[in-house]
């Protein structure tokens, strides 16, 4: 028989917090994390913000790598773990008994690092460059990473570099690795250092927004890069119930498809049909809904497509569909990630994280997107969309958990 | 009912199609190399996606799309893709370091920051690939990029039978792929890999035992991580544990074939170069070539970061 597969620890790296805790006060402020770019130079783009996480020290997180071996986004991942392994409740020791998975989805991995490697290669030839770089560069450090900070061994760590709905793709893998035995546990998420190479490309696109992300608004400029990591903690609900760890969601399901027709353009009928196989897979009807937390990146292209193939599922009243990236920015691997923990949050302590920046609904993405102010609300069940270039669309279903109750 | 291998090719240094990997290996004899930026390079011979794909869709296609369009091409050949049918690709890949550090590289040069060329932008991602296989082929079911270095291939193989074993798509086409550039040279110059620099694509069609002939059954996939001084132990309970799930025991494998094991020799990459994140995906392609049927093989693979990776297989008569 399948198992419940429940959610009992959250890790954050964000541009508007650090931490389960902080996190959670952040959404429920409706917290920006626009801020000038720092981490590489902006010298010659016109608009310089970006939601960088700013100030963090990941080093108390990181117990036996050397920092400086490890890449940015590395750095995110480990540390986002090692919190959500401490707030479930959970040691190194007692993980070390378990078969477990990790599994960190990322867009650039350490691309942060490649873009330094070309510049050193330009100012003084290829053979100058920093081996120390090189060979942190590697994406599959993400996920080798965790495991050997954790010092676990029977794990199944992979990387899932599926860009910007990876994060949804490595909690469904816990999820069916979870729910069929495979694994005792999964630590699964999404990890993204900010670029110059994303940014830059971005930003050729004209697809970066020069002060701020507005979602569904008339006015949208598009995207700002944001970078952080999420990572959540997977059991079946039998282990946490018998821990007494507390439970933030169960997994209800998920479904992953593919476009299959442009490199880079969503797909309105596509992301119907992902968002239906979700739903089924999770056994819930769409009038169930209570909150939609949509990819809704800011741009005029994806928050027109997304919203139209949501009234498709949904009808003319969509459940409310907020946009986390107006306050975090496109964390691209981890935005699904840190979406799926926000709507964890919401779950448990009952509030809708707002869509900030808003000021006029944009009629042709009419849906109610919680502006500006966090609301109150029972939410028994929540969709998180991610969507993707190469049209790799991955949505999950979270739902409040209930022992007595089995979808 | 094991999940069952129906059809296999490969892209190597031996040549573009799968016949000329098989007399490739028969006859033993390493493939030509030629000079790379720091190493040599086994490069496959005559592939440009232009001549092979035509011009239409291939203008902006980078050499480890277009090895891995392909390969899928090849693969499913006699029996072509449905659109809509939801078949899943799952592609082992770290992407192509030499389109990544090509598209930043006018952004330092260039009269502004931002003069990049939108066009490549998809190929400086590590999905580029398999996002343009399903566009290619029509592949609209689950569409998965694994970054995993060396065992990649099992790592795929790994999560296509898991999306067979949950219904999540009804076939998937599971393989791996890497290419030869001075970018790749550069970067693995500078992390301490010395030999000669391989590449290719291996692909397979993973589909539920049904009608048509197992080429292979898929016994058992698993791993591990482990630090450089756990390798042979990780190594040990991977095999251990595949043969425990299978009920085989160690007596009766005919075929094993280990890759990155350090102390070791890699046999194929003598043939072929290090093919990188291609590694385990060959090693399949090898056994699927070689071994006889009946036999339990074991193909596994230790990735210098510290992944550890074992499956086994039973041979079909089916091929």
């Amino acid at each position: 028989m399948d198992r419940r597969v429940v959610v009992t620890g959250l890790g954050v790296v964000s541009s508007i917090g650090i931490g389960r805790a902080e996190f959670a006060v952040a959404l429920r402020a409706g917290r920006s994390g626009a801020r000038p770019i720092g981490v590489f130079d902006t010298d010659g783009f016109e608009h310089k913000m970006g939601c960088e996480v700013a100030g963090f020290d990941p080093r108390p997180w990181i117990h036996r790598l050397d920092p400086a071996e490890l890449g940015r986004a590395t750095r995110f991942a480990v540390a986002a773990s090692r919190m959500a392994v401490e707030d479930a409740g959970l040691t190194e020791e007692v993980l070390r008994a378990r078969r477990g998975m990790i599994c960190v989805g990322t867009t650039d991995g350490e691309a942060h690092d490649l873009d330094r490697l070309v510049e050193t290669e330009l100012a003084h030839g290829p053979a100058a460059m920093d081996p120390v770089r090189a060979r942190r560069s590697a994406a599959t450090r993400l996920s080798a990473g965790i495991a050997h900070d954790l010092a676990l061994s029977d794990v199944e760590a992979t990387t899932v570099a599926t860009a910007c709905s990876a994060g949804n793709y490595a909690i469904g893998a816990g999820f069916d690795a979870v729910r069929a035995g495979e694994a005792e546990f999964a630590l699964c998420g999404g990890a993204d250092a900010m670029c110059r190479k994303t940014f830059a490309g971005f930003y050729r696109l004209g697809t970066v927004a020069p002060d701020c992300c507005r979602p569904f608004d008339k006015d949208r400029k598009g995207i700002l890069t944001g970078e952080g990591a999420g990572v959540i903690v997977l059991e079946t609900a039998e282990s946490a119930l018998r821990r007494g760890a507390p439970i933030y969601a169960e997994v209800l399901g998920y479904a992953l498809n593919c476009d299959a027709s442009h490199p880079v353009a969503p797909d309105q009928a596509s992301i119907k049909e992902c968002i239906e196989l979700a739903l089924r897979d999770a056994g819930v009807e769409p009038h169930e809904v209570d909150l939609i937390s949509a990819h809704g990146t800011g741009t005029p292209a994806n928050d027109v497509t997304e919203t139209a193939a949501i009234r498709d599922v949904y009808g003319e009243r969509p459940p409310p569909t907020v946009s986390l990236k107006s306050m975090l920015g496109h964390t691209m691997g981890a935005a699904s990630a840190l979406a799926a923990i926000a709507c964890g949050l919401g779950i448990t302590h009952r509030f809708i994280p707002p869509t900030i920046n808003h000021r006029e609904t944009d009629p042709e993405c009419a849906i109610d997107c919680v502006p500006n102010r966090a609301i109150e609300a029972d939410l028994r069940i929540v969709q998180n969309n991610g969507l993707a270039f190469g049209g790799n669309n991955a949505v999950v279903v979270l739902g409040r958990f209930d022992a007595e109750v089995a979808r | 009912m094991n999940p069952v291998i129906t059809a296999w090719t490969a892209v190597s240094p031996f040549g573009i199609e799968r016949e000329s990997f098989v007399d490739g290996l028969r006859a033993g004899v390493a493939a030509p190399v030629t000079d790379g930026a720091v190493h040599k390079a086994a490069v496959v011979p005559g592939f440009e996606a232009r001549e092979l794909l035509g011009r239409k869709g291939t203008r902006s296609m980078d050499r480890l799309t277009g090895l891995a369009v392909w390969a899928v091409g090849r693969l499913t050949a006699g029996r072509p893709v449905e659109r809509g049918d939801r078949t899943g690709l799952v592609l082992g890949t770290m992407g192509s370091l030499q389109s990544t550090m090509d598209f930043t590289r006018p952004s330092f040069v260039e009269a502004k920051p931002y003069f990049v060329d939108p066009g490549r932008m998809p190929n400086s991602i590590m999905n580029a690939a398999a996002g343009r296989c399903a566009i290619w082929h029509g592949l609209t079911g689950p569409n998965v990029t694994l970054a995993g270095g060396r065992v990649a291939g099992l790592s795929a193989l790994g999560y296509a039978v898991r999306l067979l074993r949950t219904g999540r798509a009804p076939s998937v086409l599971a393989g791996a792929v890497e290419e030869y550039s001075d970018a790749r040279s550069w970067i693995e110059s500078h992390s301490g890999v010395d030999g000669v620099l391989g590449e290719g694509c291996v692909m397979l069609r993973v589909e539920p035992a049904g009608p048509h002939p197992a080429l292979a059954e898929v016994l058992a996939v698993r791993s591990r991580v482990a630090r450089p001084d756990e390798v042979e132990a990780a190594k040990q309970s991977c095999l251990d544990s595949v043969l425990a799930t299978a009920g085989v025991s160690a007596e009766d494998v005919g075929v094993v074939s280990w890759s990155g094991v350090p102390g070791y020799p890699d046999p194929l990459a003598d043939l072929i170069g290090d093919t990188g994140a291609a590694t385990a995906m060959f090693q399949v392609a090898e056994v699927l070539a070689t071994g006889e049927p009946g036999e339990p093989a074991v193909v596994g693979s230790v990735d210098r970061d510290g992944a550890v990776a074992c499956a086994l297989l039973r041979l079909g008569s089916g091929r």
